[in-house]
């Protein structure tokens, strides 16, 4: 999980070349973080084309043909009600992308907001937004998510917002840990100097070298928010059938663990070789970035 | 320094106050009754009003808080809705359960994650190298409750070799605390690993080996101490994030710990454990960071604090 | 009195009761999911809190497996009137303090569960028990206000039991943590969520039990309790994971004991709730429902398919012949609603004035066998019909509320109701009389009959047990007709256990766990 990064100087490159050049090279060369891009890119395409891929209806119920393992017509065996697992696997990846990704954009934009306001209002404004960030960090992390979803219903709405809420904190203190860095360079001075406002020395400047950090946190707090929205489902606090999502799989396939290892064992697997693609990806990058990020 | 200490230890309250408000609110607003449940059926309506009165669960917000930070101030935490007794009991055995679990697996942490982690760096870009960096992710990736039920169906239910669940004897302990101990090994692993690869290319390491110190004595006079300094802030929080994970595997493990505990007292909406419950969580959270700080100063004196 | 002979009792599976002699001594340890709240009976009616304390306390009479009225602290009883019964009480028999048993003490019992103004949770179904009169040391008159036909079965209920005055005197609130009764066990400790453990009663009245002691475990997790049982950190496993039951089955080290229970589980429909008002939905629901499927393939041996709101077990039952009546036909349901005025829309809906129809649904998680299952497979099978249903699976506290609320806007409610007397007036008038809506009482249909009111009222004050019957089964015709249910099995009470437990018959009312004549063979 993420933690304050310790920004330290990126080494001079020996010859100049633009850094987003350097950048780019050095991801290549990472076959590991190349890896990552194609599982990420592999799961977007069968979340998109879910319809066409998938064998079967993944709501469609043949209570005969339940709990039977992997055979020719059923490649992932059926589940419970007699599902297709590879069809209900492979449209859970719909909802495993979009709570990844909405919840992290929800972190992303609330965390930005925060973290921005805070450091350059400085003084009260800051104690008191970190205070409170500070009380919702102190929570473990996992109930806060229960106790949101508790609150508004188990739903996929309110699970993007129970995981958003959860990443907001990390997002705003990185981002004002960034904002307080960068607003102390020299070319933010000249700006200033030269009177431009403060609004654009934010967009100009400030922002821009903070994106390539922050893409590295989004990458991996992606991971995490697929997690988190797996153990919530897992609790049965996430999204409601028949919609299939890989946590309720494990958490139901658990009940059937002795006579229909399958549906848990490949849910499961899912859900690993998905997030470990995204924390591939966010090595990588963090690699071609050269930072001295200790994560 | 003990200004600092103090000075940090006064901003932890309000927090408290603040996460023990937050759930008061929360719970205000969670649909479900705790007396409704507790009489089950049968029950009239005329007997669960009485024991919602019973249970002061009618008053308004503000006047409940206010009484329970005065009881907080003489170290009441008051008595479970649905066991009737008193949190603080409840809590301090499920507290030593979790405990436990916790400490054997940051003991498995320091020790697995550290020792891959130095040895990665000391063997840096070997085989040993490449495959420990794909497995610490590989680590990061799962589930903890996958890894837990996976566990469970090949020692317990296959092999016969360790019980399924519980607490009891010390093989009761091995399989949860594996399952807890993986991501943070993984990430421990990481970190050391960075933070050696670090400091082995700083230059005093490197007039070290050339004033032909040996490779053990390189690495641990001088740059594990030099390394700890992350390593440690990273563990502090891993310590965090075991607490967090334990709720997962304490409920795929039956092992009776605080996180269970916590999300049986939501389901049967007992708020009152679950205000105690937090509140001694969050505090020990707090309490924690405060040492990651304190340990972080003393092993690096360049830090200056506020 | 009224002597119960239980209709077909369903899958009977007792196990072999060895012809060898019951070996003295041993630990029991029994393993179910949740823990009670309390042990005094006043205040826990819960069943994993009566399944301990059962063994405890005592009832005047006790219920047999057979259903029938047997003694229990009384030796024998007589009808006095049609509102009263007299009870001769058993002499010498001593609380597990040492106190004695006698009128006094049952006469505290009811003074305390019956205090009109601080009841406790017998006094909601036991019944019009006005009082109890002692006529001499040893001998007590129960009085009802009004003539009450199941006044003796109520007597019967575990939860009817008696506790010891000078306990309850000396510990006062925290009785429920210091359980003392006549049983055959006493109770010997307690760590919440984990375990109680009971001890033999030596100086017991009855027979003496062979154990030594019995161990209740909590393992909340329906996987972890069958490995339990499986690596016999657990002897005997409640509420078994109905899919493991064939293979346990077939398996010599095991031994499944099950009989036809009491519980009916069962769809409630809100009348109040338009679609829900038109009689022609419901039936066309109940017709696109394919119960059989479900029962063969989700319920399994968890249960026996139900023809009517209680189960065979109980006294007045009357089979409905809903599968005669509203045989499973999904065109036929689609040819229903579309006489109601729906007509097929986009993908097969129905719709109605461009509205869809949808239902909403709330249905309980593990709560009773398959519940959650068989929601869902309703679920789908209203889909093949049309008919959208957007389910709900919360925690079981909010389950709780929209069975209790007054308000209930939800269509479709997962529901079972436990007859807990094996009379029929305990389902008739509890759930479907019209002044037992939420949340006086349990009709969460909200079926407001007054015929139906008429022939409740007359059962229940009728002494006859032919005409009785007749009236039931008159009632049960008119709730076929209306159809505001969707019933799906009767529960089975179903222990698994190793196969050295032996002598344990389960209890068709569920609440009732006989381990005391259980024996443990080496």
């Amino acid at each position: 999980m993420a933690t304050l990064p310790v920004v330290g100087r990126t080494r001079g490159a020996a010859s100049y070349r633009s850094p987003a050049a350097a950048m780019w090279r050095r991801f290549r060369r990472n076959h590991l973080a190349l890896g990552g891009g194609a599982i990420i890119g592999v799961l977007v395409a069968v979340a998109v084309c879910a319809p066409y891929l998938s064998p079967y209806d993944p709501a469609h119920q043949v209570l005969a043909d339940k709990l039977m393992g992997p055979t020719a017509r059923h490649w992932l065996g059926t589940d419970e009600f007699g599902r297709d697992v590879l069809s209900r696997l492979i449209f859970g990846s719909r909802v495993e992308l979009v709570v990844g990704f909405a919840s992290v954009l929800i972190g992303l934009v609330l965390g930005t907001l925060l973290g921005t306001l805070a450091a350059y209002r400085g003084g009260i404004a800051d104690e008191l937004t970190m205070r409170a960030l500070d009380v919702l960090l102190a929570f473990p992390y996992l109930l806060l998510a229960i106790l949101v979803v508790s609150v508004l219903g188990a739903n996929l709405r309110s699970t993007i917002l129970a995981v958003g809420l959860w990443a907001t904190p990390g997002f705003a203190r990185v981002i004002r840990g960034l904002v307080l860095t960068v607003a102390g360079q020299e070319y933010v001075e000249a700006s200033r100097a030269i009177g431009a406002r403060t609004m654009r020395i934010i967009l100009r400047h400030v922002l821009p070298n903070c994106v390539s950090v922050l893409i590295v946190y989004a990458a991996l707090y992606m991971a995490s928010a697929i997690l988190l929205e797996a153990a919530l489902s897992f609790l049965g606090l996430g999204v409601q059938p028949p919609t299939s999502s890989w946590g309720l799989m494990i958490s139901t396939g658990r009940d059937y663990l002795l006579e229909a290892p399958h549906i848990a064992t490949f849910a499961g697997l899912a859900i690993a070789c998905t997030v470990l693609g995204f924390n591939l990806f966010a090595d990588g990058l963090r690699d071609a970035l050269d930072t001295k990020l200790t994560l | 320094m003990t200004r600092f200490l103090v000075r940090r230890l006064l901003a932890a309250v309000p927090i408290l106050f603040g996460v023990v408000f937050l759930i008061m609110g929360t719970m205000d607003v969670i649909p479900g009754d705790p007396a409704a449940m507790m009489l089950g059926q049968g029950a009239t309506q005329d007997m669960v009003t009485r024991l919602r009165a019973q249970l002061e669960l009618d008053r308004p917000l503000l006047v409940r808080y206010v009484e329970y930070l005065e009881r907080l101030a003489h170290g009441n935490l008051g008595r479970s809705i649905v066991d009737d007794r008193p949190v603080s009991e409840e809590i301090a055995q499920a507290w030593a359960a979790t405990l436990e679990l916790g400490a054997a697996a940051l003991l498995l942490t320091v020790v697995f994650g550290g020792l891959i982690g130095i040895l990665s760096a000391h063997w840096h870009r070997s085989l040993f190298d490449g495959a420990s960096r794909v497995l610490s992710l590989l680590g990061l990736s799962m589930p903890v409750f996958w890894t837990g039920i996976v566990f469970i169906l090949i020692f317990s239910l296959w092999l016969r070799w360790l019980p399924s669940g519980g607490r009891g004897a010390w093989t009761h302990l091995v399989l949860p605390a594996v399952t807890l101990a993986i991501p943070s090994v993984a990430t421990i692993a990481r970190v050391t690993r960075s933070a050696m690869l670090g400091v082995l290319h700083e230059d005093y390491v490197r007039t070290a080996y050339a004033k032909g110190a040996r490779g053990a004595a390189v690495l641990f006079h001088h740059a594990l101490r030099n390394a700890l300094i992350p390593v440690v802030t990273v563990l502090g929080l891993q310590f965090g994030q075991v607490l967090g994970g334990a709720i997962l595997t304490e409920t795929v493990f039956s092992w009776p710990g605080v996180g269970r505990l916590l999300v049986q007292a939501i389901s049967s909406r007992d708020y009152i454990l679950l205000e105690g419950g937090v509140l001694v969580l969050a505090a020990t959270f707090v309490v924690t960071n405060l040492a990651v700080d304190v340990t972080y100063a003393y092993l690096d004196p360049r830090i200056a604090y506020r | 009195m009224a002597s119960l002979a239980g209709a077909a009792l369903g899958s009977v599976a007792l196990p072999e009761l060895a012809s060898a002699a019951p070996t003295r001594g041993g630990t029991l340890t029994i393993a179910r999911p949740v823990d009670a709240t309390s042990l005094d009976l006043f205040k826990d009616s819960s069943a994993p809190a009566s399944w301990v304390y059962g063994l405890i306390y005592e009832p005047l009479v006790t219920l047999g497996t057979n259903m029938t009225v047997g003694p229990g602290l009384a030796s024998s009883w007589r009808v006095l009137s049609p509102t009263s019964i007299r009870f001769s009480l058993r002499k010498g028999v001593k609380f597990h303090d040492g106190t004695a048993c006698d009128a006094a003490a049952i006469k505290f019992n009811f003074d305390r569960t019956f205090n009109p103004k601080a009841p406790g949770i017998w006094a909601s179904f036991a019944g019009p028990v006005k009082a109890l009169q002692v006529v001499d040391d040893y001998t007590v008159d129960v009085v009802a206000t009004e003539p009450f036909s199941p006044l003796l079965l109520n007597m019967s209920m575990v939860h009817g039991g008696m506790v010891s005055p000078a306990a309850v005197r000396k510990y006062g609130d925290d009785f429920g943590r210091h359980p003392v009764g006549t049983g055959p066990f006493k109770f010997e400790e307690w760590q919440p969520r984990d375990h109680i453990t009971l001890s033999r009663n030596d100086d017991y009245w009855g027979d003496k039990p062979s154990l030594d002691r019995i161990v209740f475990k909590v393992i909340p997790d329906d996987s972890a309790r069958m490995i339990a049982l499986r690596t016999g950190e657990a002897d005997m496993v409640l509420n078994p994971l109905v899919d493991q039951l064939p293979a346990l089955r077939h398996d010599p080290n095991f031994t499944v004991a099950g009989v036809t229970g009491t519980r009916t589980v069962f769809l409630s429909l809100t009348l109040t709730q338009p679609p829900m008002d038109d009689v022609r939905v419901r039936r066309a629901m109940f017709m696109g429902t394919d119960r059989k499927s479900i029962q063969a393939n989700l319920v399994q041996s968890a249960g026996t398919l139900a023809d009517s709101v209680m189960a065979p077990t109980v006294f007045g039952y009357a089979p409905m012949h809903l599968d005669t009546r509203y045989p499973y036909d999904p065109k036929a349901a689609r040819a229903m609603l579309t006489s109601a005025g729906y007509t097929q829309g986009a993908g097969g809906m129905m719709e109605r004035n461009g509205a869809p129809l949808a239902l909403s649904m709330i249905s309980s998680r593990g709560r009773y066998p398959k519940d959650a299952e068989i929601a869902q497979a309703f679920q789908a099978q209203m889909r093949e019909i049309g008919i959208r249903v957007d389910l709900q699976l919360p925690e079981y506290p909010v389950v709780i509320n929209a069975l209790r609320t007054p308000t209930l806007n939800v269509h479709v409610l997962f529901s079972a109701w436990g007859n807990l007397t094996g009379d029929a007036d305990f389902t008739v008038v509890t759930v479907f009389r019209s002044d037992q809506i939420p949340p006086a009482g349990w009709n969460t249909f909200r079926y407001i009959n007054p015929a139906f009111d008429k022939v409740a009222n007359a059962a229940r004050v009728n002494l006859n047990p032919t005409e009785r019957k007749q009236l039931y089964a008159q009632a049960q015709g008119m709730l076929a007709r209306d159809i505001p249910f969707v019933p799906f099995y009767n529960m089975d009470n179903i222990a698994v256990m190793r196969s050295n437990v032996k002598g344990f018959v389960p209890h068709p009312v569920e609440y009732d766990l006989r381990v005391a004549p259980v024996w443990i063979q080496k």
